[in-house]
């Protein structure tokens, strides 16, 4: 390339680069990348090794405006009848072609600016672990790669339309895990459909397999860009120069397809599935008072957020719980997922299955006197962790009061249904008196069937009108098998107590706290001594007297008798 | 490269170019020097075509065209004419959100023009040359259609181009554009070869010192306006009435009847002709009508 050739290039890009900043369409994308990584990260406590990746989806937002906004203006001079014109200077549709390819660096810092400031907001709040460089600068070398394919498109096909199809079959292209082999899910220009990387305990070596993704993005690049020039270039020695170059970059990403398809390394699954199986070996265990907090290495932050709810449920009971409960991480890890074990000899991967099986977060009972919580679950701020609070609230209270996360008679692990039984009443109050939710909120889990009507469970030949409490169902708290099923009349009393002075209630605890945990002591009791009436629900579905329960499609589910 | 300004400037050889079964250009010669040609024909009579093919973006089936020496069917020396050209295309649409001096800008970039200041100064002479310095800033898209077509001819000017092709550029300014637009043109230092087609006979007539009548692809005259207006020496008149036998007659502000053909009119009186009388003639004698 001649020197003024050169010159005329790095102009044209310059002033390519200044329309791509200013382009509305790119601000669009950064806009919704942005907005997409804020409400990911806006739900749990991000860990940097999920968080990292999903940056990058926010980058294939941001690329797929990138390609529409450089198809458009590698298409300019032909929507907008220019192309005599344009033929008459000096500068040939190559030179332009590669002015467009130039100003592709105008996107960069836009790439950058989301990637940085997504970061930031990350670190800020409490993210666990720590950034992957390399996963951060596949994300910018997808948006470079998005817009180079939109020259190429632009260079040969000018209608706007041809821009948006391509920029939604990039889009479709992360979800393509129903038309490839799991194991190959990491080719596709960003994979976001797919993985585990929200639930695992620290980040995996070679999952997702970044560098040589990062190598494929960068040859996508390069080839798009070859394939930009190959269609404006003139002349034969230009021409096969293009073509080893496209050919040296097709080899680059085959050879990172290659790395890809990669079985993780095998001492890798192992550790984490021994971490998983077996949470207690490596995990952290903090004692604050009757309670043992075991936390994964890194997730130590979360212990101050975890403590609150927990202190403020035991701080009101009458007398001390006698066992020590124990608050542990788990990892909820599925050893179906080909994206973990494609390529591992199956005799490791049934290994592994059976492993995985037995871990705690899989086991069909839960042990009395520990309450699991997933990884990658626990909100960060806001209302989701109002919720979760109120969540380990109550399945602390429960666990003080006695009552079980499941039935163990017959039929066994069934999520139990404490019909009648004062100490829901009062497991419900120490957690509405721990975190204080709203009066509206606590009143809407009566609300949740269908067009906003009454749940029910089967237990014997009645069906008990159920209660969903905040948080319930979103797995802030794991209880294998479900954990008991409140009831609306053990809400109603509840609410019914947080009228009355705390201290009042204390004291009739505190004198009979024994009874009171009695599975047999019913409600109208406890409402009794507290001098309130119990209070009356709606009337709901009740069964003919000695028939079958009047809906049959409620699910039967046992007392808790423990 | 050298210029080779020894020859005529430009030179085109038994031009032709055909479109399906219609014949554009028939084996067109010509030979431009420096100064102003006017080309005139009707529509569809191969203008441009020809000015396409000078300003090297379209290609003739046959013949030679040979422009400073450079022949354009090489590429590097079609290279060499486009840093010498500018054009202006008959119908040039625009980036319509770009600004006037962006627009400018961007063009001079393509014409190699990579220096910034000595693109600024360029962009701001050829705003200054057309009068447009006052809508650097405007956005292309609020001009009128006056102002488009004078950025039609800055673009053009850019880089003070030795061969200057104008596919009808006066088409669409007003009388005073138009004046001013032959101001431009006649002030041009360097005196570059300048190739315009104009279906204003005045305008050639006014600026050019040589004018080129092309019909069904083919010249039919070659020479100075006067040289063409003297073809119709003898076969135009004035009278009272119209004579039916004249190839073409209207009434003049007047009330008088001009007649152009071959008959004298009963009672009328010979007139000098013009331009625009040789050019019709000239069309007549073709049998365009």
């Amino acid at each position: 390339m001649t020197t003024l050739r050169f010159r005329t290039v790095l102009g044209l890009g310059w002033v390519e680069a200044s329309l791509l900043i200013r382009n509305l369409l790119v601000l669009a994308g950064l806009l919704g990348g942005g907005g997409l990584v804020w409400l990911i990260i806006d739900q749990t406590v991000p860990l940097w090794w999920n968080v990292s990746w999903w940056i990058g989806a926010g980058q294939l937002i941001l690329g797929m405006a990138v390609l529409i906004a450089a198809q458009l203006a590698a298409g300019r001079p032909q929507r907008a009848g220019l192309a005599d014109l344009y033929a008459s200077f000096p500068a040939s549709a190559a030179t332009r072609t590669a002015g467009h390819v130039a100003g592709l660096t105008g996107v960069v810092p836009a790439s950058l600016l989301l990637a940085g400031a997504a970061s930031a907001v990350v670190q800020a709040r409490g993210a666990i672990g720590a950034p992957d460089a390399v996963v951060l600068a596949g994300g910018v070398l997808l948006v470079i790669a998005a817009g180079a394919a939109g020259v190429a498109i632009g260079a040969r096909l000018s209608h706007p339309l041809a821009g948006v199809l391509f920029a939604l079959a990039l889009f479709l292209s992360s979800g393509a895990y129903q038309v490839l082999s799991r194991a190959a899910i990491w080719l596709v220009p960003w994979n976001i459909m797919v993985n585990q990387l929200d639930v695992l305990p620290g980040p995996l070596a070679g999952y997702p397999p970044a560098g040589a993704h990062a190598l494929e993005l960068a040859g996508f690049a390069v080839l798009a860009a070859i394939v930009a020039l190959a269609v404006t270039v003139r002349g034969a020695r230009a021409r096969a120069g293009l073509a080893a170059a496209g050919i040296a970059a097709v080899a680059v990403i085959c050879f990172a397809g290659a790395l890809q398809l990669r079985p993780i390394p095998t001492a890798g699954v192992n550790r984490l599935v021994s971490e998983v199986a077996d949470p207690a070996s490596v995990q952290r265990c903090t004692a604050a008072g009757q309670v043992r907090y075991c936390l994964y290495p890194g997730f130590g932050s979360e212990l101050a957020s975890l403590r609150a709810p927990v202190r403020d449920v035991l701080a009101r009971l009458p007398a001390p719980p006698g066992p020590v409960l124990t608050i542990r991480q788990v990892v909820p890890l599925s050893m179906s997922d080909w994206t973990l074990t494609h390529g591992q000899p199956s005799s490791d991967v049934s290994r592994w299955g059976t492993q995985v099986e037995n871990a705690p977060a899989n086991a069909a009972a839960a042990p009395k006197a520990t309450i699991y919580l997933p990884v990658g679950s626990w909100p960060a701020a806001g209302g989701q962790l109002a919720d979760a609070n109120f969540d380990l609230a109550l399945a602390t209270a429960e666990w003080a009061v006695g009552i079980p996360p499941q039935n163990s008679g017959s039929p066994a692990f069934q999520p139990c249904v404490p019909v009648g039984q004062a100490r829901e009443a009062i497991a419900i109050w120490l957690a509405i008196l721990a975190t204080r939710p709203s009066a509206d909120k606590l009143h809407d889990g009566l609300n949740t069937g269908m067009g906003g009507g009454s749940t029910g469970a089967g237990v014997g030949n009645t069906i008990v009108q159920t209660w969903s409490y905040p948080g319930m169902g979103r797995d802030y708290v794991m209880a294998p098998g479900g954990g008991p099923q409140t009831t609306a009349a053990g809400y109603a009393l509840a609410s019914a107590m947080t009228s009355l002075p705390q201290h009042q209630i204390s004291r009739v605890l505190t004198a009979a706290w024994g009874k009171w945990l009695n599975w047999h002591t019913p409600d109208t009791l406890l409402a009794r001594a507290l001098g309130i009436p119990t209070p009356r629900l709606r009337p709901f579905l009740s069964a003919p007297s000695g028939g079958a329960p009047a809906a049959s499609s409620a699910a039967q589910s046992p007392l808790c008798t423990s | 490269m050298t210029l080779d300004v020894s020859t005529a400037a430009v030179r085109v050889d038994g031009l032709s170019r055909r479109y399906g079964a219609t014949r554009a250009l028939d084996g067109v010669d010509l030979a431009l020097e420096r100064g102003i040609t006017g080309l005139l024909g009707p529509n569809g009579a191969g203008k441009t075509t020809l000015l396409s093919i000078l300003a090297t973006v379209g290609e003739p089936d046959s013949g030679r065209v040979s422009v400073f020496g450079f022949d354009p069917r090489q590429a590097v020396q079609r290279v060499e004419i486009r840093r010498r050209l500018g054009y202006l295309p008959q119908e040039l649409g625009y980036h319509r959100h770009f600004t006037v001096a962006a627009f400018l800008d961007y063009v001079a970039i393509l014409k190699e023009i990579t220096g910034r200041r000595r693109r600024a100064e360029e962009v701001a002479r050829v705003l200054a040359a057309v009068g447009l310095e006052t809508r650097a800033r405007t956005r292309i898209r609020a001009l009128s259609g006056g102002m488009r077509q004078r950025l039609g001819i800055a673009q053009a000017l850019l880089g003070k181009p030795d061969l200057l092709v104008l596919d009808e550029p006066t088409a669409g300014l007003d009388p005073e554009q138009r004046l001013r637009f032959r101001e431009l043109l006649s002030s041009l230092p360097g005196d570059p070869v300048i190739v315009l087609s104009t279906h204003q006979a005045d305008d050639i007539a006014a600026i050019c010192p040589h004018v080129v009548v092309l019909l069904q692809g083919q010249v039919q005259f070659t020479g100075t306006p006067a040289e063409l207006a003297a073809t119709a020496a003898g076969r135009v008149w004035a009278a009272g009435e119209r004579d039916e036998r004249a190839h073409l007659a209207w009434r003049g502000g007047d009330n008088r009847w001009r007649h152009v053909g071959d008959n004298a009119p009963a009672g009328a009186e010979l007139v000098a002709p013009t331009v625009e009388d040789g050019y019709l003639l000239l069309s007549h004698a073709a049998g365009w009508r």
